[in-house]
């Protein structure tokens, strides 16, 4: 967005708007009824107010308590609201988790075995299938670009086939269809051969796109000194193209990491399958969804910053 | 132009390999000294993960035990149920040791060479409900896992081989069905009536989950015994005729019983 330069009071602060969210919020916290937690029932106590004066009570408590905060953040500089905000959501997040009533001692025991086993199955299922998938994306890339109508119309039959089809529907067909040909894989590589088809017909539009963003004075120089359509690729489009494409393909790998829990149904021993599976026993299955659920999105946190180094990287040599 | 389209597909068919042969499975597992045995981890009891996070349980012991005397080693794969009772597995796995119920469909597709024991189904509503009777679940939204004998019961389509008599007791008016018990079990307990009235499922599934607290209760008696095979992939009777011996001979001598009492409590090895 374009960086205003009038500046105003933040619109919580003026009156109006302050008493509109607070009466929003009475509303919102009246419909949904906190009687019954431990702060009503102590203003039905000591007021001897009744169960619908508790219930108006605690939704004006709520609500002031709400809207209070909301002024008293909007006071701080930005970056200040930002992390204020941040903090109270994860706090939200954190309550809402604990009313499961989680058994920490189960997650400890079993945590070691979720990252040494399941999250370095993740980890390399990902990385070989993006691996995989950079190589094809080239090729589809350079193959649906090439004007040779053989190799346009089988580039442009695999990303309009793999973009088409759900990839669970992707695995199940490689893992379950490939053997009726006499093809047996195993789980491991029809889960990787299933994520990289898919992300590579993705990242087959990425790399067109970024070879087509490579001004046309490059190739007619490039014919115009003698060289031939490998060595132009080569040495001059792929070089200038590497930077429009490699954090769009950081971004596919962040995303890949999740799609790639849908190995699970064949037998890989990933963090979802595990997820599913260690808790069983002892029906203690909610304690691992939300442990794994966590370890997924410190993975990615972690991963986004790196992926804005690159961005950072690239935009530098600009 | 359809001619030529139907010589290019025969053309394509003729290098497709041909069906299993007798005795391949077998050759398999005795030249390469390993049994290989698919067991889904969902279904404790039967097949879980322990404390030590390895794989354990009644069926994995039995699976163990063939094994044994079939004189190789036991190794485990952990495809997803629908997976395993689809059949057609190419050689990935010999043997499922996986609690299956021997049904008319499955035997299109899977042989069972041996019941190895029969447990209940039962059915059962939140703490909170008012129904009595497995009977009183008429009418109401009852919960079955996808593709199970239990979801089969409730459809009134159940045709096991083997199978002790029973009548239908319940006809759904909405059949709530999910992937597997416990996550049925999940939704159980959210309250009665909140997704679903009752549920129909393995009972000593059921009767572990009460013991871990969930506020769920049995509905007697059982509504049928389902006689629980190992399978196999069709076309090798030799192989077939090898795991049947194997089972009867745990059987006669009691190691059945031993590991039915180990993790049941109870011998489920013979029919009610």
């Amino acid at each position: 967005m374009h960086a205003d330069t009038v500046v105003s009071d933040p619109l919580i602060q003026k009156p109006r708007i302050a008493a509109a969210v607070l009466t929003a919020a009475f509303a919102a916290f009246f419909f949904l009824n906190f009687a019954d937690t431990s702060f009503g029932r102590m203003l039905a106590e000591t007021t001897g107010g009744g169960d619908s004066f508790a219930r108006a009570g605690a939704a004006l408590a709520l609500a002031l308590l709400f809207v209070g905060n909301l002024v008293l953040i909007s006071f701080f500089p930005v970056r200040i609201q930002i992390i204020a905000v941040w903090l109270e959501l994860a706090a939200l997040f954190a309550a809402f988790f604990l009313v499961f009533d989680l058994n920490a001692m189960f997650i400890q025991s079993k945590l070691w075995f979720l990252i040494s086993r399941g999250l370095t199955t993740t980890l390399y299922v990902s990385a070989a299938a993006i691996s995989i998938a950079f190589v094809i994306a080239v090729a589809g890339a350079i193959a649906k670009l090439s004007g040779n109508g053989f190799a346009v119309a089988i580039a442009s039959f695999y990303t309009s086939f793999f973009r088409g089809l759900p990839l669970l529907m992707q695995v199940y067909l490689i893992y379950l269809g490939l053997p009726q040909l006499g093809f047996v894989v195993g789980a491991v590589p029809a889960g990787i051969a299933a994520l990289s088809l898919c992300y590579g017909a993705y990242m087959t539009e990425i790399f067109r796109a970024g070879i087509e963003s490579i001004p046309k004075g490059q190739w007619e120089a490039s014919r115009a000194v003698g060289l031939r359509f490998g060595a132009i690729m080569r040495r001059i489009i792929l070089p200038q193209a590497a930077p429009v494409v490699i954090p769009p393909t950081g971004n596919q790998f962040i995303a890949m990491l999740k799609d790639s829990s849908l190995v699970s149904v064949i037998g890989v021993w990933e963090l979802m399958f595990l997820s599913r599976t260690l808790g069983t026993k002892t029906f203690q299955h909610m304690e691992m969804l939300i442990t794994v659920a966590v370890i997924y999105w410190i993975l990615t946190m972690a991963l986004e910053v790196v992926q804005a180094r690159i961005e950072g990287h690239y935009r530098a040599r600009r | 132009m359809k001619k030529t389209l139907a010589i290019a597909l025969s053309a394509v068919l003729a290098f497709c390999p041909a069906p299993a042969f007798a005795g391949e499975a077998l050759e398999r597992v005795m030249q390469n000294g390993v049994l290989k045995i698919a067991t889904d981890l969902n279904w404790p009891p039967q097949s879980f993960l322990n404390d030590d996070n390895e794989m354990d349980g009644f069926d994995v012991a039995v699976a163990r035990e063939i094994a044994k005397r079939l004189g190789v080693k036991a190794e485990f794969v952990t495809p997803s149920w629908e997976v395993i009772t689809a059949g057609k597995w190419a050689g990935r796995w010999d043997i499922s040791v996986g609690s299956m119920a021997p049904t008319k469909d499955r035997s299109k597709v899977l042989r069972f060479p041996a019941v190895y024991y029969y447990t209940p189904a039962a059915a059962a509503v939140h703490k909170d409900s008012k129904i009595r009777k497995p009977s009183e679940l008429s009418g109401k939204v009852v919960g079955a896992g996808t593709s199970t004998v239990y979801e089969l019961y409730l459809k009134r389509d159940l045709e096991i081989f083997g199978a002790p008599e029973f009548s239908y007791q319940i006809t759904p008016k909405k059949i709530h069905s999910l992937e597997s018990t416990t996550v049925l079990l999940d939704d159980l307990r959210l309250g009665d009536g909140v997704r679903m009235d009752g549920m129909v499922g393995n009972f000593t599934t059921i009767r572990d989950a009460i013991d871990s607290g969930y506020p769920v209760r049995l509905l007697e008696p059982p509504l049928f015994y389902e006689p629980l095979a190992a399978a196999i992939d069709l076309g090798d009777e030799e192989f077939a005729a090898k795991i049947a011996a194997a089972v009867k001979a745990m059987r006669e001598d009691g190691t059945l019983s031993r590991l039915s009492k180990k993790w049941y409590g109870v011998d489920y090895t013979a029919a009610n």
